[in-house]
């Protein structure tokens, strides 16, 4: 039997170590990082298979022919969310063992050699049929916004997607009102079709295409320069699968989060709840980790009044998957909610009343594990969430409340010298008397300073007080570098500076930071 | 898909573990088909993750009765073969839902932990209430577990000071081939504390250390601990010979200046480790990592002076201590970056610190003769000091691609024949070392490991074929 693309994978198979920690690792002392059993299938079904290492073997044995294809491999391939945790934490490779990749080629090899999950099948001919994986009728997708009139072009398209306006429709309904609250031009495209994501996941992309240069034409003639989305899996295939497949398009993907977050900083809207709310936020796996939108979420919450937001003990780059992705809802319902549930006790952990997220399937994943763990927590979509909180217009965010802060942020702008060497899209994480900002290259000796945390940066430096006043004194880039470094190697009480390597050194290298080192006579 | 339901004991597992617990289905097995190195033997025929003392117990009694194999495997985080089967139909243990911390015990400083705990976990638990532990794991000690390193007599962080993994333990609980619970140490009064390896009796501790899992199945430890040492300082030291450097190496160690770590390489392993390092340093051909941890700011100052001063006086140079503190920074995930260069084939061992040069001759040669780094192959060849005068050897490559196994292999063998032939004396054994190893062990040794074995498991029961070559 030929797994041709699988086959693809077959030298970065070989590299794995096999050291576990995709499943296993543990959090505080790997790094400094808080990865903690990365593996969410795994925490519920314990065997190593289904875990990155163990589906790596698995993945090797098929390949080699040493283990045969049948039905049982076929419900091991869908039982993997494609979360992407076990990458994250991988460090055997620049970017970490492709796992959710292989997955995905494993099942489309599955499916060209005529294994079949029924379910599958069925979802796949309703997305051709109806242009939507729920056998709902294509015209009725509007139908929940009742007979309002959408405009022809707007400034902004909110691309519904198909959980949103078939089952979680309140998803919708609430972007829509929010939207228009806060008076944004925009509108719905009169024919969006699904945005082909669950066919990816499924290993079934024939029709992938089709749908995505008819949705890419159709924003188009609504001459938007945004398109919004409130699916985190809408998201990731607009931002990265469909790239990835070769198209272009002239408008910008935005996640709701980030939209939302732009219009805060900008003033156009303030938030305030009535009541005091302890609130966790559970990341996306499509938002966070695939598409790299951490933060933009965390602060839009934070900007709420009376609001306090209280993170779970994995989060980000590293929280647990709610077990709704990758098909798994679909074929294994048991093991999704069992997935959530474990997710729902660590919202539970924090003492929040309100576990906020930002995606459809993960709202309806959590609904469900909370249903199975019998919790009283409220679980909530983000513009939900949001909507009652609603109060007008707010200020401009300066996001430069300390005045340490904009200074070095100054200083940074004005010796862009300081980040030669570094290639385009580097990114470092300030942090200064609590405080962050980050600072982006964008060319050769160009750089962007931006008053806010970055979402994945490739490091985070923190700066005593102290330390950063001796730096932003210096007229000359190379007496920076220098100082930067004695303040690493001889730290004194006040003067000092730490870092955290959020990519191993192979990446790291890659993108520039020898030179960097160098000037500071680290290496 | 659990479980396919085939194998002679899987019912009666599954009653005594639950059926979630335990599998035979083939998709499931082959992800226990390997462990972390490149050598393959049987696969196991049925996998069980028991959660008790009471449960490990019961299965060994059924499989005693049925004369089925049993293979406790921990974490299955070892890279040397130990925890794979030698026979068809074995029972493999995957011990890693026996994780909690039984006590801490404060006043006689040790902790009794389950030995599917990972030491990442353990070093954090801990770290909250104010102590470490001597040994702190082994390099990839996210996953590996404490039973694990018992097991197989692992080594890494804190090694330079406290030794080995085996030297750190007071006691343990074994599960024995007749089902009875052995506990050893100060732990044969059910009334004692556990804090005394030796005691009233012979070491019986000792005799499980390292035993691969042949004797029995470690269901707890105990560990000594420690006050936490929050005073850390770095050092690393470059030098123009390898044999300045290892002469300065051996004194640091002689005098017990580190705990944390003492590291030397040669300038091609730190390249590996952390490419552009000594680029700036043409004239270094060998360096050293220092860290050292201390209770007491001033006294941490002090002791990295001295050895600061011991570098120099062997043409040692200062290169800062970039290098140190990102070791300590990456701490488990120190040797994992590494497979960005390939898949590791290693050849980890012991021996006196003074006979490393003798095997660095003999491993460039073979470097060179194969033209290693012209086929894309690097290596690391570094040594841990452990305890006071002796150090592990880490001489490993890394292969590629999947086309150069080959010629890694064939260097490989050449490398382990070199580490034997200059006296080294491989800490693990497993499918990595067994037939080199054997073939230079004293036949009394032998007969008198058989003969413990064949009185405390006569039926074989516990990984048959484990030290009979390999094959």
């Amino acid at each position: 039997m030929e797994l041709k693309n699988l086959a693809k994978y077959q030298e970065e198979l070989f590299l794995c170590g096999r050291c576990g920690d995709c499943s296993l690792a543990d959090k505080t002392v790997a790094s400094d990082r808080d990865v903690f059993h990365p593996c969410a299938v795994k925490n519920v079904l314990g065997f190593e298979a289904y875990a990155s290492r163990g589906r790596i073997m698995v993945m090797n044995d098929l390949l080699s022919g040493d283990l045969e294809i049948n039905q049982d491999v076929v419900d091991w391939a869908y039982t993997c969310t494609t979360c992407k945790n076990c990458q994250e934490t991988c460090t055997a490779t620049a970017e970490g063992i492709h796992l959710p990749d292989m997955i995905e080629a494993l099942r489309k090899d599955l499916v060209l050699n005529g294994f079949e999950m029924p379910k599958h099948v069925e979802v796949e001919q309703s997305v051709i049929n109806y242009a939507n994986p729920y056998k709902e009728p294509a015209e009725s997708r509007l139908s929940l916004f009742g007979d309002r009139v959408w405009p022809e072009t707007a400034e902004v398209v909110y691309f519904v997607g198909c959980t949103s306006a078939y089952r979680e429709q309140e998803i919708a309904r609430t972007t829509v009102d929010l939207l228009t609250k806060i008076g944004v031009d925009f509108t719905v495209l009169p024919d969006e079709r699904c945005c082909g994501s669950v066919l990816l996941r499924l290993g079934r992309t024939k029709s992938f295409a089709a749908l995505t240069e008819h949705n890419i034409a159709a924003v188009k003639r609504a001459g938007a320069k945004k398109l919004v989305t409130a699916c985190a899996g809408c998201f990731r295939t607009w931002k990265v699968d469909v790239k990835k497949q070769g198209y272009d398009y002239p408008f910008e993907v935005l996640h709701i989060t980030e939209y939302l977050d732009q219009l805060i900083q900008e003033g156009r809207a303030s938030f305030a709840s009535d009541v005091p709310l302890r609130v966790t936020y559970h990341d996306p796996c499509h938002l966070g980790r695939h598409a790299e939108v951490y933060e933009a979420p965390r602060r839009v919450i934070q900007s709420v009044g009376n609001v306090q937001l209280v993170e779970m003990e994995t989060n980000k780059r590293y929280a647990h998957c709610c077990g709704a992705g990758g098909g798994v809802k679909n074929s294994h319902g048991r093991l999704s909610e069992q997935i959530a549930s474990d997710r729902i006790a660590e919202a539970e952990a924090t003492g929040a009343t309100v576990l906020v997220t930002a995606c459809p399937f993960c709202h309806r994943g959590l609904t469900d594990g909370a249903k199975l763990k019998k919790s009283s927590l409220t679980i909530l979509d983000l513009p939900t969430f949001l909507l009652p909180s609603y109060k007008g217009a707010g200020t401009r965010h300066s996001a430069t409340a300390s005045t340490l802060k904009s200074t070095f942020m100054e200083y940074l702008r004005q010796h862009p010298r300081i980040f030669e060497g570094l290639k385009k899209e580097a990114v470092i994480d300030y942090e200064v008397e609590g405080e962050r900002f980050h600072v982006l290259v964008t060319g050769k000796n160009t750089i962007e300073v931006v008053p806010v945390r970055a979402e994945n940066p490739d490091v985070e430096l923190t700066f005593s007080p102290g330390a950063v006043r001796k730096l932003v004194a210096f007229e000359r880039e190379d007496d920076y570098a220098h100082q930067f470094g004695l303040f690493f190697k001889e730290p004194t009480h006040d003067e000092w500076i730490r870092f955290v390597l959020r990519l191993n050194i192979v990446k790291l290298l890659m993108k520039g930071y020898r030179r960097f080192a160098q000037k500071a006579g680290l290496i | 898909m659990a479980t396919n339901s085939v194998h002679p004991l899987h019912a009666d597992i599954a009653s005594i573990v639950g059926e979630p617990n335990v599998s035979d289905n083939p998709v499931i097995i082959s992800a226990y088909s390997r462990d972390a190195c490149h050598l393959t033997a049987e696969r196991p025929a049925i996998v069980v993750m028991p959660r008790s003392v009471e449960e490990v117990q019961a299965i060994v009694k059924l499989c005693a009765e049925r004369g089925t194999p049993i293979v406790p495997a921990g974490g299955r985080n070892g890279i040397c073969g130990a925890c794979l089967p030698r026979t068809d139909n074995a029972v493999m243990l995957d011990l890693v839902k026996m994780d909690r911390i039984v006590k801490l015990d404060e006043d006689v400083m040790t902790v009794t932990v389950e030995a599917g705990l990972r030491w990442a976990e353990l070093i954090h638990r801990l770290d909250e209430r104010g102590y470490k532990l001597g040994f702190r794991g082994p390099y990839g000690g996210n996953v590996g577990t404490v039973g694990g390193s018992v097991s197989i007599n692992s080594i890494g962080y804190a090694a330079s000071k406290y030794g080995p993994s085996p030297e750190n333990f007071v006691s343990l609980e074994v599960v024995l081939a007749d089902g009875r619970v052995l506990r050893t140490g100060t732990g044969w009064n059910p009334d004692a504390q556990l804090f005394g390896r030796y005691s009233t009796y012979n070491d019986l501790t000792g005799l499980f250390l390292g035993d691969h899992g042949t004797l029995g199945v470690k269901t707890k430890v105990t560990l000594k601990v420690y006050p936490k040492a929050t005073h850390i300082t770095y050092g690393d030291f470059g030098f123009k010979t390898l044999e300045n450097a290892v002469a300065a190496f051996h004194e640091v160690q002689k005098r017990g200046l580190t705990e944390e770590l003492n590291l030397l390489a040669d300038r091609q392993s730190t390249d590996t480790f952390f490419p552009g390092f000594l680029d700036s340093h043409p004239e270094i051909h060998s360096m050293f990592a220092s860290i050292v941890q201390e209770t007491d700011e001033v006294l941490a100052k002090r002791k990295m002076e001295i050895i600061r001063e011991i570098a120099f006086a062997h043409g040692g140079k200062d290169l800062g201590n970039f290098a140190s503190q990102m070791h300590w920074r990456e701490l488990f995930n120190l040797v994992q970056p590494l497979y960005n260069n390939g898949f590791w084939l290693n050849t980890c061992h012991l021996r006196p610190i003074p006979t490393i040069p003798k095997l660095m001759k003999g491993v460039w040669a073979i470097f060179e003769r194969h033209k290693l780094l012209k086929n894309g192959i690097k290596w690391i060849a570094s040594c841990l000091g452990s305890e006071r005068t002796y150090a592990t050897g880490w001489v490993t490559i890394f292969v590629p691609t999947k086309d150069k196994m080959d010629l890694g292999l064939r260097a490989w063998n050449e490398m382990l024949d070199t580490v034997i032939a200059t006296g080294g004396c491989p800490y693990w054994n497993g499918l990595l070392w067994e037939k080199r190893a054997l073939a230079k062990t004293r036949s009394e040794f032998m007969d008198t490991y058989w003969a413990v074995k064949k009185a405390l498991d006569p039926r074989g029961v516990f990984s048959p074929m484990v030290f009979t070559g390999g094959d």
